[in-house]
């Protein structure tokens, strides 16, 4: 595990959602996490605070999870900050555009807290 | 070990009693629309939330049960059960908003929950499945229009999304075990099956 002081950020449009991850990071013993409903609330709560990680959906009014990775990676600030897709979509295009788009990971619904757990552990380690 | 998804449901048909067009959904199944047609399922201890957007005109179902996992600590939110149940009902509000409906608008109708398996070992899994589909849609703020849930009888739900109307009909005489077959296999895959979806392309 990485620093447990790690501080996350959760984007989903479904509450019940962001409670899931939230309570999956609990597990896996990170407790310093926040969250956003879209993109436009996550992409401003990334500029005025200090995240370490971003957990986004993939589906959400307003701005998706692709267009506010691009967005991040676009942002000198934020371009270094690691972006783990989470998404209901496992269609092959879907991911191919993820990783164009600059994602570190991408994790397919309904995911188990191990799964999390070892795509997290795999950002956290190409990351050193 | 398979994964478990949400199908669209591809049996459709032209229903003569209702002079339209219908597609049939199955357990594990959705089906969503903005043409004036007929989404029709047999419901036991299944789920199916009939869901639209009145104003853009597009509404679907869904139909699921959640996973009678042994270890599956109900009032955890991340059980199996909770990210199945959680699962099914977004695959199914996604497609919805993506094709252009809001999710301020949406009105759910919610059916079935009856305790019609003789063979689970308890006989809540109706009242499980009930409980989760309403706790789900009040705290995603959903308004639920209109809900016949729980009971001991199969239930068959005839939706017309484009006007919201829903006709049900309890099926009080079960000829055949056919349901209560079809259940009990979804049942028992969504038991063998891991719940946890995993592609590892990097």
């Amino acid at each position: 595990m990485a620093d447990a002081n790690t501080k996350f950020l959760v984007v989903d449009d479904f509450s019940t959602m962001r409670r899931i991850v939230r309570n999956l990071l609990k597990e896996l013993g990170y407790t310093n996490v926040e969250e956003a409903e879209d993109g436009v609330e996550g992409l401003s709560k990334l500029e005025s605070g200090d995240f370490d990680f971003v957990v986004s959906d993939w589906n959400m009014p307003n701005m998706d999870g692709l267009a506010m990775l691009q967005k991040i990676r676009e942002d000198s600030k934020l371009s270094k900050v690691p972006v783990l897709m989470v998404t209901a979509e496992a269609k092959k295009e879907n991911i191919i555009a993820a990783a164009q788009a600059g994602a570190n990971g991408y994790v397919v619904k309904p995911f188990t807290a191990a799964t999390l757990d070892e795509k997290l552990s795999k950002i956290f380690e190409k990351l050193g | 070990m398979s994964i478990m998804q949400e199908e669209v449901a591809t049996n459709l048909y032209f229903d003569r009693i209702f002079d339209t067009q219908a597609a049939k959904i199955g357990p594990g199944e959705y089906y969503y629309t903005d043409q004036d047609m007929l989404i029709v399922t047999v419901l036991g201890s299944c789920i199916s939330a009939c869901i639209r957007d009145p104003k853009a005109g597009i509404g679907g179902m869904n139909h699921f049960m959640l996973p009678q996992g042994a270890t599956a600590d109900l009032d955890s939110p991340i059980s199996e059960s909770m990210r199945y149940g959680n699962y099914a009902m977004e695959v199914l509000i996604n497609q919805l908003m993506r094709n252009g409906a809001k999710r301020e608008n949406l009105e759910a109708k919610i059916f079935g929950g009856g305790n019609v398996l003789r063979s689970f070992k308890t006989n809540v899994v109706g009242d499980r499945n009930a409980a989760f589909v309403k706790k789900y849609l009040q705290d995603e703020g959903i308004a639920i229009t209109s809900e016949d849930l729980l009971d001991v009888f199969p239930r068959k739900v005839y939706y017309f999304p484009k006007t919201g109307k829903v006709m049900v009909k309890k099926i009080k005489q079960v000829n055949n075990y056919t349901l209560v077959k079809r259940e009990e296999a979804y049942s028992s895959k969504l038991e063998t099956n891991e719940v946890a979806g995993d592609i590892d392309l990097f």
